[in-house]
């Protein structure tokens, strides 16, 4: 477990869709429920290294793992990585449990736990990265790429959480519809590399949500 | 249930313990196989058909080292893990015990092993309680030539509970049940270690601890506790210290891993292995470091006490049980009841629990609905929002049963008393769930007017409990509180029998209060008066109104004066400050009338301020009609609010303040329906609902909270809903419109399916689809009539609909 002593709440009313400065009740609120997320929130991560070892046909295999990660744009982005991190993080049972609470207490409470909840893990995972990055001072690190990024498909999930143990040593789960509970939960892959790499910046394009996206229709991106 | 406990193989492990001071389990089987080259993703238990003599060897190298038990290959043999394998549970569990008994040669037992069912269960979880013991008793079924069951690894209560109760219910084998604890002694599922040594030795494990995620070292906190919490045998199977991720290797050597388990004898550990990062060596050298060492034989004392998974009430002191979730008397409350409102319920809790409640007694027997069913629903709801214990009340064993099934932890049940059939009933139930339980002193010939004859009821309740196993803490008397305008001379029977059964027979006390105060005056005054008199003669247990200030200020002020509650912390954290004048406040005349109420409530809708919308709304019924108000000032407070979200003026933790403010207003609404018995303010039903395979469904209860302030009824069908259950809800209310939510690319399937059977079935109404992935071409592709991109959206296509006539 690792300690998180304040979320971004900036991030969180991005994830809300508010521009600008935000009203004061809403500020208020946010740091009410920040700090109901901070007191029952179990943040943790694990991540394992596996080399590569091989790149079938748009895809790339691991070293003494059954798990096949499947695509172009997953392969683009270990393009010449000699070891990957699979990795979890998530802020356990208690930030669902507090959303729940919320929800039928006072519902704008809840949306507003709800994006810094959201926030919160994208921390967890900064924590997680810093932490690869102590072990592997002297390679190089992709990004991370998510699965349903680009056509990396959500459904090799469930392999990346079994390569990874993950409901063991993260009590991390898939549930039938190919979602992880707890729900603030993400997986990640990034790329160890010997040399340095030239996609290290995320962009737009390999993104699903990219039509939709309403930073991105405003000029904006989340990323990078 | 036939009598499993007295089986010979019971009495086989029970000599196995008895005759040792110590006893051996193996250590990992996944290290074992990975080691022989087994990758990371496939699946060990294929191995018991594949290669079932590299299994028995590794068995055998582990009884050699000193396993008296070994773990048969069984691990993650379920329905879920073996789809789509071609292989069954039947065929593989079968294969694995008798692998592990060929190696056993009669000299060790071998276990079937049960591991975590590799799903999350509800409320965050997809997998419902009752899926979850069907997959463990098509385990347990086929495993009938097992000499032991372990279930090890689990980090959910709830889970263990299922396990537990599928192996004591489907075989006779006596069962181990270890869960997996982290550095904050606390699962990943939030379980404490005393919740879940009351709530898994309740259940009759036969012998509980702790496997995997940490080595010896960092669990000897955990083991420390344990040993406080629970009189039955101790296991301990740790990793080999913590791994790396780099290497996957573990960091401690087997003589590390003997040295450490060697200093947890101390707390009494009498059953031993080790878990991932452990192999034959490790067991070994544990053996010889043991050998020739006594075993600690604790003394416990295990204080009464009652749990959810993450919070453990311990009757130490006066604790609250707050009485509101009970339809008796109150006209709303039953409205309720048969409208399936559960939140209603929920907020009932709330208030409670806010007010100072400990334990929340639960009550929802109604002759026209089905009790049953409701039980358990408002249990499983209520234990997704709170964590605190509830007291199961009901008259009937059936409903208690369905109740102490799916409450996860320790409960009280409310309630046996002195009758015959009251305690051959009851009392089995109590103890087969592990609850605690409410002895009520009445029997065949009604409530004794004598405090004397209330003992003696009180004394043969507690030795029928005792002679079926039930321990002496968890039986709490209720000496009864009759009606002092009535029977005013027994008031003071009730106070004494109350005193007699806490200094005589030691037991922890419980009563109704209210009750005492019917048909007089100014209640509240009684009742805190005698609520004082019962704490001052050893009430532990008050069941009370928590939301009565002089009530829960009386339980404060008592700990306070006899120094329970230290340096007055829990009365000054109560009453510093705004809530000082709480008590005071209802005596004070009410605050002056606003000058123009009318003109209040759109302001405070608008700006989000709920008590104060309840509070104008309480004031404009006085004069007004309900539909004025509704038509007049809710509804178009609120769409000033959404036009401003649309124009991007407010966002939508605003527009949702608004809802709640309007939601409060609604509420009291209500409440002056049903006392007036008035007909409702539906603008229509709509059914909405979170498709199949998705749980994110707070989009879908926020468009709920919007519908309803605009007078819509919702029949909201919850969170991951299988397409039949929204055609039935569909036809059933006969709606005219269905709204489906779905968040992610991998659930719009179901939504489609959905739709599909909708229009299938030519159900007649209108479609409304949202979530995040969703895009207006996919919704008209997939048969849906609207698109909504949110909740605002929703309410104006539902306005649209049912203004045409």
């Amino acid at each position: 477990m690792i300690n998180l002593d304040k979320i971004d709440r900036e991030e969180a009313f991005r994830y809300m869709g508010i521009k600008g400065v935000p009203p004061q009740n809403i500020i208020s609120a946010a740091e009410e429920c920040e700090k109901l997320l901070l007191e029952c929130i179990t943040p943790k991560f694990h991540w394992i290294f596996a080399e590569t070892a091989g790149f079938p046909e748009k895809g790339i295999t691991l070293s003494g793992h059954k798990l096949v990660l499947c695509g172009n744009d997953i392969a683009e982005h270990l393009n010449g990585c000699c070891g990957v991190i699979l990795l979890c993080a998530t802020l356990g049972d208690g930030a669902d449990k507090l959303i729940r609470k919320l929800q039928s207490e006072d519902m704008a409470k809840a949306v507003i736990a709800d994006s810094l909840a959201s926030a919160a893990v994208e921390q967890v995972c900064d924590i997680a990265e810093d932490d690869i990055r102590g072990r592997f001072k002297d390679k190089f690190l992709t990004w991370r790429f998510s699965p349903g990024y680009g056509d990396l498909p959500l459904e090799c999930q469930g392999d990346v959480l079994t390569a990874l143990n993950a409901s063991r040593r993260a009590g991390i789960f898939l549930t039938d519809g190919g979602l992880l509970t707890p729900t603030k939960s993400v997986t990640a892959v990034i790329g160890v590399s010997e040399t340095p790499i030239n996609n290290s910046r995320k962009g737009c394009g390999g993104c699903n949500m990219r039509d939709k996206c309403n930073f991105r229709k405003t000029g904006g991106h989340c990323n990078g | 249930m036939a009598d499993f406990d007295r089986s010979d193989k019971k009495e086989k492990f029970r000599r196995l313990l008895a005759e040792n001071e110590f006893v051996f389990l193996d250590g990992g089987m996944g290290t074992m196989l990975q080691a022989k080259g087994l990758k990371t993703g496939e699946l060990p238990e294929l191995l018991n058909i594949t290669s079932p003599d590299m299994i028995e060897e590794i068995h055998r190298e582990y009884i050699s080292a000193g396993s008296q038990i070994v773990y048969a290959n069984t691990f993650g043999c379920n329905r879920f893990k073996l789809n789509g394998t071609g292989h069954s549970v039947g065929e593989i569990i079968p294969a694995a015990i008798n692998i592990a008994k060929r190696a056993c040669e009669g000299k060790a037992f071998a276990a079937l092993d049960i591991g975590p069912t590799g799903k999350l269960l509800e409320p965050t979880g997809e997998l419902t309680f009752e899926e979850a013991y069907d997959i463990f008793k098509e385990q347990v079924l086929a495993a009938k030539d097992a000499d032991i069951a372990v279930i090890e690894t689990m980090s959910d209560l709830y889970e263990a509970k299922a396990a537990l109760l599928a192996v004591k219910e489907n075989s006779d084998l006596p069962v181990i049940c270890t869960m997996t604890f982290e550095e904050n002694m606390r699962t990943f599922t939030g379980c404490s270690v005393p919740s879940m040594a009351l709530t898994l030795t309740g259940l009759g494990a036969d012998a509980i601890g702790v496997n995997c995620s940490l080595g010896p070292k960092e669990l000897e906190t955990v083991i420390a506790e344990l040993s406080r919490r629970t009189d039955l045998p101790i296991v301990i199977k740790p990793n080999a210290g913590l791994p790396d991720p780099v290497t996957n290797k573990y960091d401690l050597t087997p003589e590390d891993f003997a040295e450490s388990m060697v200093t947890l004898i101390k707390y009494g550990v009498k059953i031993i292995g080790g878990c991932c990062g452990t192999d034959p060596e490790f067991i070994k050298r544990t053996a010889e470091k043991f050998s020739g060492k006594e075993y600690f034989r604790r003394e416990t004392f295990i204080q009464a006490a009652v749990c959810t998974p993450v919070r453990t009430v311990v009757i130490d002191q006066p604790r609250i049980i707050g009485e509101r979730i009970n339809p008796t008397g109150k006209k709303r409350f039953k409205e309720a009841l048969r409208q399936n409102d559960t939140d209603y319920i929920i907020s009932q809790a709330m208030e409670q629990i806010e007010a100072g409640a400990d334990i929340l007694d639960v009550n929802v027997g109604l002759p026209e609905i089905d009790e049953k069913e409701m039980m358990v629903r408002v249990v499983k709801a209520l234990q997704s929002v709170t964590d605190l214990p509830l007291q199961l009340d009901s008259t009937r064993p059936d409903v208690l049963e369905a109740a102490l099934r799916v409450y996860n932890g320790k409960p009280i049940v409310n309630s046996v008393n002195g009758e015959e059939n009251s305690l051959n009933t009851i009392l089995p139930l109590v103890k087969k769930y592990g609850a605690a339980v409410v002895g009520l002193t009445l029997d065949e010939n009604g409530i004794p007017k004598t405090a004397e004859k209330r003992f003696e009821i009180a004394e043969k309740i507690l030795s029928r409990a005792l002679k079926l196993g039930i321990p002496r803490q968890d039986v709490f008397i209720d000496c009864l509180t009759l009606t002092a305008s009535a029977e005013q001379e027994t008031v003071m029977e009730t106070v004494k029998a109350l005193h007699r059964v806490k200094t005589e027979l030691g037991l922890k006390t419980v009563l109704g209060v209210s009750n005492i105060s019917f048909g007089l005056p100014n209640r509240e005054l009684v009742n805190s008066c005698f609520l004082q008199m019962a704490l001052a003669n050893g009430l532990d247990l008050p069941i009370i109104n928590p939301n009565a200030p002089l009530m829960t200020g009386a339980v404060r002020a008592y700990k306070l004066l006899t120094n329970i509650d230290k340096n007055s912390a829990d009365f000054i954290a109560a009453y510093s400050g705004n809530s000082f004048t709480v008590a005071a406040n209802s005596f004070a005349p009410s605050e002056k009338r606003s000058e123009n109420v009318s003109a209040d409530l759109p302001y405070a809708i608008e700006n989000g301020l709920k008590s104060e919308s309840a509070k104008l709304t309480r004031e404009l019924l006085e004069t007004n009609d309900t539909m004025e108000i509704v038509d007049n000032m809710l509804i178009p407070a609120l769409d000033k609010a959404g036009a401003e979200f649309e124009k991007g003026k407010i966002f939508l933790p605003q527009l949702i303040m608004s809802a709640g403010a309007a939601q409060a207003a609604f509420e009291v609404i209500k409440e002056h329906l049903s006392k007036t018995g008035a007909g409702g303010v539906s603008k229509g039903k709509v059914v909405l609902a979170t498709v199949k395979g998705d749980i994110h469904d707070i989009g879908k209860n926020i468009v709920k909270v919007l519908l309803e302030n605009y007078g819509f009824e919702v029949i909201d069908l919850g969170k991951d809903v299988p397409p039949e259950n929204v055609l039935e809800a569909a036809v059933k209310h006969d709606v005219r419109l269905v709204g489906l939510s779905a968040l992610m690319t991998t659930t719009l399937a179901a939504m489609e399916e959905t739709v599909k059977l909708l229009h299938d079935n030519n159900v007649n109404c209108r479609i409304v689809v949202g979530g995040a992935v969703l895009t207006p071409e996919y919704a008209e592709k997939i048969g849906a009539d609207f698109y909504a991109k949110d909740a605002k959206e929703t309410v104006d296509i539902a306005k649209r609909i049912y203004s045409r006539t």
